[in-house]
């Protein structure tokens, strides 16, 4: 396989960008409880805004660090990439919720709008920061679902989960049970960010395993 | 090399499709029984002796309802004790709480709440039933039971599927007949049921089952004006809060003994109101209390357990009228059917045709002997009647002259033989000891003996016919269900099975990369798991309503998954740069992907279909808002661009240059035709009926079939353009060789000629649906068309290697998805019947059936005739260079999978659908949701088989023409050959 495979991290490292990334979450709900006086299912769009405005520098800043090349590339540029493609994957998001059936509409026009950046920042800005327009890591990652060291499975475990949590959070969405929380994008959004959760943690536990392994060849 | 040979391909899949109809039809004949319901009305026919129906003496219709009543009283002969109604239905009330169970009083609880009601039936002013409800218990059907005797079917329901008005035979139609004034306060079921019969009315919803208060205030706030109103015959007050504390807080809610309370005390207030107490100037008034059905321990109800088919009916009398005190006061059962017959003869009606119910004895016993056997007898003929519809060999000839007083007849008890012996017997025994008793009324020695023998022999006859014919609606026969179903379920697994060996010859054939092609792919395991989800979702009833989500889900996902994969065979390594053509091709695939992807999304916002969400705005809505001049552009504008579409496709087949020119001649021809058909007629829905616009539509339907049969017949006989200039070239090439190039060209002509053919069928099929379906859902037909477009060109891209029965199934889905996106559900209320009556002069059931299966199932069948395209673009690199291709081995790698995909897909659904309304037979919404699902499911199964049948047929012909011309050719050859020796 080309390009950059077998990137690892260090342990330190690997064990900080988890548990902030992670923690970036609780944080970022807690603020918009505390401060905003808003949750999720009253006002899901200022809601989601408050989540990927805290988890943003949160997951670019700490992710750029893992740039490959890093001398070629500044840390700066990193960051700079990060954002990019928290734009620009959000407009994929987007794109995709409506093409499987996200309502469109004015009402439902914000809570879209934040939805995909949030969903672009658990999935696309980290591989954006850590990748650039390495095409072929990109490639590896996102069409052949094929990581190999642990900055791969950072990368790829969590985007896979939140995107497979988000198409499982949506399906009590046509069922009858008149709940508040199956508006658009609510139960998607929890469904996106359990997966994301629980992608986290895969990552971590498989970033250790994957890095040991080469030690034990060492020896 | 091969798994399986062609022969026992066919063999196998014929065995399956043939056990899969036999246990379709022992299901479906075995689940819903198909009642034979006798059409009218009774009349003052219904008077007279079965037999000598001729009336023609009294023209009913003609009578006005004063004459009708009084011809009726005279025909009678058993005057009507009451004249006034007071039919109080308390929704979900089980009898039990009321009269007690075995004996035993009920509750303390309820006992205290009902104390009036108590006293009531203490003082013998009221006599209490255990009604026996059939199931389903729920309320609509039990309605129509109370008010016709008749236990439905699900098939009558679904018959009349435009309305839900009930259009048999009933107490309220009779009422109605003889002038009656009629009103109701309650559940809006009766205004759906009986929408024109009411002269004051307030229907409540029984949408808000948190509403226990509000639903009854609304019902009671009419009582007191209408008590003292003495204008109406019939007052029916339906209280649905009891059924709302029942389903929130089961039979031990807290809220039952205030909800008891309350109707004891609507009772209270009828029975001392002065109308039922005093002789009022209109005569005496029954109240009669009955519940629809009863509810389970935790409050539900729709099954067939005692606790949900213990109902209510309590005849309370008006004071004048109460019965001798020897009559006990809370008898044991009656059925809930046998309400109407008793109904009828107190009040002086005919009792309503399809009624299995038995008059209750003790409600009549203020009549004399004479009336009471008189009645016995009109609920015998009437009854006998029905037995004759149902067992046409029923013919009972009772002697007029009386029997002699011979014990005889009330020792012979028994009566055995064969059904009808069994009845005939019974009746003629009943009949004789009347007409002995009748004329022997002057010596009343033994009258009371021989009187008390009729009545048991009537009763005898009465109760026999009743429980035959309820048991015969209601019985469901395990043995059968279960044989149709064991035999859908091999039909499937035989289906599966084939599938499976075909995909691993698929996976033999492609010779690179064995091992990786036989590892299940990512969108091999999602078709899987789409069907899966499908099933699953199947056994909940509000996933069966909004099934559309479900469809444009899973198949927009689909889309997705191919995006990815054709994004992991995107060109990005330093050695594939220079590779222009694959990224050509990757982005054509692409675009097409993208194309399926917004057309089916715009498909999904054109109607927002199912139960719940149907509110909501849609663009059909927005089009039918903004008016007919918009409807119409966008008419309009998709026959343009179908025609256009056509024209395009046509100019780009390389067949014979006259023919393509001719098929677009035609195809320019008929869309011209249903664009004027358009112009002129839509504007006015009158005109659409009219005698111009028929004779259009059958000019078209003519048209597109015989431009589409001319394509079918001549298109296989046509041989592809050759490049002449090669062939000019090439000249000096040897014999063989030109044999060659000749023989290849015979199968491109092969592909073509498929090709051209589905393209003719899909053209064909969309310009007939844009003439059919609703002005609204034109835009849809093109779209589903240009997605099925877009879909082919992908397929037919090469590259990535795909199986082809993923390429089937995600069609199959685009087709579903697309029945969804034209405004269909899982209701029958969304059939369009409007459509079904185009184009045709005369009535015909058969016609506009064929019709409405047109247009509902548009996009499924659109599909499916899409295959027949689909066949010509995946066998080009089987055949072209084979020389030793045979029949058998050209059909099967034709034909295959595309045939064996959707039936496949269709068994697995249909299997599980089967189960799933076994399993909820007594589920609350089993004739509401789970039912016409059915319905639907069986239509798509007949949509499946008329397809591939089209496509059988279809493939089978072009090869063998093409066979024919191989053999015809390859003898020629031969004869140049030996010619060429000879020489």
């Amino acid at each position: 396989m080309e390009g950059n495979t077998n990137l690892q991290a260090s342990t330190f490292g690997l064990l900080w960008w988890h548990l902030l990334c992670s923690s970036g979450i609780p944080t970022a709900f807690w603020v918009a409880h505390r401060f905003q006086s808003v949750n999720l299912i009253s006002t899901p769009h200022r809601t989601l805004l408050v989540l990927w405005v805290i988890q943003c520098p949160f997951v670019i800043l700490l992710s750029s660090f893992f740039r490959i090349n890093p001398r070629d590339c500044s840390y700066l540029k990193a960051v700079g990439r990060g954002v990019l493609g928290l734009f620009a994957g959000a407009l994929v998001f987007a794109l995709g919720a409506i093409s499987l059936g996200a309502p469109v509409g004015s009402t439902y026009m914000l809570g879209t709008i934040n939805w995909s950046l949030l969903m672009s920042l658990l999935t696309v800005s980290p591989a954006a920061a850590i990748f650039g327009s390495s095409w072929v890591d990109w490639k590896r990652i996102f069409a052949h679902t094929r990581p190999a060291g642990s900055v791969d499975f950072m990368v790829c475990l969590p985007a896979h989960g939140s995107i497979v949590g988000a198409w499982f959070g949506a399906w009590p969405m046509p069922l009858d049970w008149e709940r508040p929380w199956q508006e658009w994008p609510i139960c998607v959004t929890y469904g996106a960010l359990v997966g994301y959760l629980i992608g986290m943690v895969a990552s971590l536990v498989l970033g250790f395993f994957s890095r040991r392994k080469p030690y034990i060849k060492a020896d | 090399m091969s798994l399986i040979s062609c022969k026992s391909l066919t063999i196998w899949t014929i065995f399956a499709m043939a056990l899969q109809i036999a246990g379709l039809y022992l299901f479906v004949l075995g689940f819903f029984p198909v009642k034979p319901a006798l059409s009218g009305a009774s009349g003052p026919e219904s008077y007279r002796p079965p037999g000598n129906e001729s009336f023609e003496d009294f023209d009913v219709s003609s009578m006005n309802s004063d004459d009708l009543r009084s011809l009726y009283l005279e025909l009678s002969e058993v005057p009507p004790l009451y004249s006034r109604l007071i039919l109080l239905v308390v929704d979900g009330l089980p009898a039990e709480f009321v009269l007690g169970k075995d004996g035993k009083p009920p509750t303390k609880a309820f006992v205290d709440a009902m104390p009036y009601t108590r006293s009531l039936l203490a003082n013998g002013m009221a006599t209490g039933y255990h009604a026996k409800a059939a199931p389903p218990t729920v309320t609509m059907p039990r309605l129509k039971a109370m008010v016709s005797g008749a236990i439905g079917g699900f098939l009558d329901v679904a018959l009349n599927f435009n309305t839900q008005a009930f259009l048999d035979d009933n107490l309220l139609g009779q009422f109605f007949r003889i002038g009656w004034k009629m009103t109701m306060f309650g559940d809006e079921t009766w205004l759906k049921l009986f929408p024109k019969l009411f002269t004051r009315k307030d229907g409540v919803s029984s949408f808000f089952v948190k509403d226990t208060i509000v639903v009854d205030l609304n019902v009671s706030r009419h009582m007191p004006e209408e008590l003292n109103r003495d204008d109406w015959h019939l007052m029916i007050l339906h209280y649905l809060g009891l059924d709302h504390v029942g389903h929130i807080g089961g039979r031990k809610s807290v809220l039952m003994p205030p909800k008891l309370r309350e109707m004891d005390d609507v009772i209270k207030m009828i029975h001392l109101d002065s109308i039922l107490s005093n002789d009022s100037k209109q005569g005496d008034t029954l109240l009669l209390v009955v519940s629809d059905h009863g509810m389970t321990e935790s409050g539900n109800h729709g099954g067939s357990s005692y606790e949900e088919t213990d109902s209510l009916a309590l005849f309370i009398y008006p004071s004048s009228k109460a019965p001798s005190d020897d009559v006990s006061v809370i008898k044991d059962t009656m059925n809930q059917v046998d309400i109407a017959p008793t109904l009828a003869l107190l009040f002086g009606v005919p009792i309503p045709m399809n009624n299995v119910g038995v008059i209750v004895v003790d409600c009549l016993l203020s009549l004399t002997d004479g009336q009471l056997l008189r009645a016995l007898e009109l609920n015998s003929w009437q009854l006998l009647r029905l037995l004759k519809a149902q067992l046409p060999g029923l013919s009972c000839v009772v002697s007029a002259s009386g029997y002699p007083a011979d014990t005889r007849w009330s020792k012979v008890s028994l009566c055995s033989g064969t059904v009808e012996e069994m009845f005939c017997c019974l009746y003629s025994k009943a009949a004789s000891l009347h007409t002995f008793w009748k004329s022997s009324t002057t010596s009343r020695s033994d009258s009371g003996l021989h009187y008390n023998h009729t009545v048991n022999a009537y009763h005898d006859f009465l109760m026999t016919a009743s429980e035959w014919l309820t048991r015969k609606v209601t019985d469901k026969p395990f043995g059968q269900l279960a044989f149709g179903i064991l035999a859908m379920v091999l039909s499937s697994l035989v289906f599966l099975r084939l599938l499976f060996c075909l995909r691993i010859e698929e996976c033999l054939k492609e010779n690179q990369g064995c091992a990786e092609m036989k590892s299940w792919s990512l969108e091999e395991i999602f078709v899987v798991v789409v069907v899966v989800f499908l099933v699953v979702s199947m056994g909940s009833s509000s996933m069966v309503e909004e099934e559309q989500y479900i469809w444009h889900f899973l198949t927009a996902t689909l889309f997705w998954i191919i995006i990815r994969k054709v994004m992991k065979s995107l060109p990005l390594g330093d050695q594939d740069r220079l590779n222009k053509s694959s990224y050509n091709s990757r982005f054509s695939q692409l675009c097409s992907i993208l194309v399926m992807l917004i057309c089916g999304r715009i498909i999904r916002a054109w109607h927002q279909g199912g139960v719940n969400w149907t509110h909501l705005p849609d663009i059909s809505k927005w089009l039918t808002q903004a008016g007919r001049s918009q409807e119409k552009a966008i008419r309009v504008l998709s026959v343009i661009s179908v025609t256009s579409l056509s024209l395009l496709a046509f100019s780009k087949s390389r067949l014979n240059k006259l023919f393509s020119n001719l098929l677009q001649f035609f195809f320019l021809l008929s869309g011209y035709l249903v664009l004027q058909h358009v112009m002129i007629h839509q504007d006015d829905e009158f005109l659409v009926s009219g005698h111009g616009a028929t004779f259009m539509a059958q000019i078209i339907y003519a048209v597109l079939s015989i431009v589409t049969c001319f394509t079918v017949l001549a298109s296989p006989w046509l041989s592809p353009v050759t490049t002449c200039k090669e062939s000019a070239s090439n000249r000096q090439l040897d014999c063989s060789q030109s044999v060659k190039n000749r023989m290849i060209s015979l199968s491109k002509g092969l592909n073509e000629s498929a090709y051209l053919t589905g393209w003719a069928y899909v053209i064909s099929w969309s310009l007939l649906q844009l003439l059919l379906q609703k002005p609204s859902n034109s835009m849809p037909v093109f779209l589903l068309l240009l997605q099925i477009s877009a879909a082919m060109t992908y397929f037919s891209s090469n590259g990535a290697y795909r199986k082809s029965w993923v390429e089937v199934s995600a069609l199959y889905f685009i087709g579903m998805a697309g029945h969804f996106g034209l405004g269909n559900s899982n209701t029958l209320a969304t059939i369009d019947v409007a459509g079904a009556f185009m184009g045709i002069s005369s009535h015909s059931t058969v016609l506009s059936g064929i019709l409405m299966l047109c247009i509902t199932y548009a996009s499924p069948i659109l599909v499916l005739l899409s295959l027949t395209m689909y066949v010509s673009l995946k066998n080009e690199s089987y055949y072209g260079l084979d020389h030793t291709l045979d029949f058998g081995l050209l059909l099967k790698t034709v034909l295959a999978v595309p045939f064996l995909v959707p039936l496949g897909i269709n068994s697995v659904l249909l299997v599980a659908y089967t189960i799933v309304l076994l399993q909820m037979r007594n589920h609350l919404f089993i004739w509401s949701v789970f039912s016409p699902k059915y319905l639907y499911v069986c239509a798509t199964t007949a949509c499946v088989y008329i397809g591939t049948f089209i496509l059988t047929a279809n493939v089978l012909y072009i090869s063998l023409v093409y066979t024919l011309r191989r053999k015809r050719m390859s003898e020629v050859v031969q004869t140049t050959e030996r010619e060429v020796i000879d020489q």
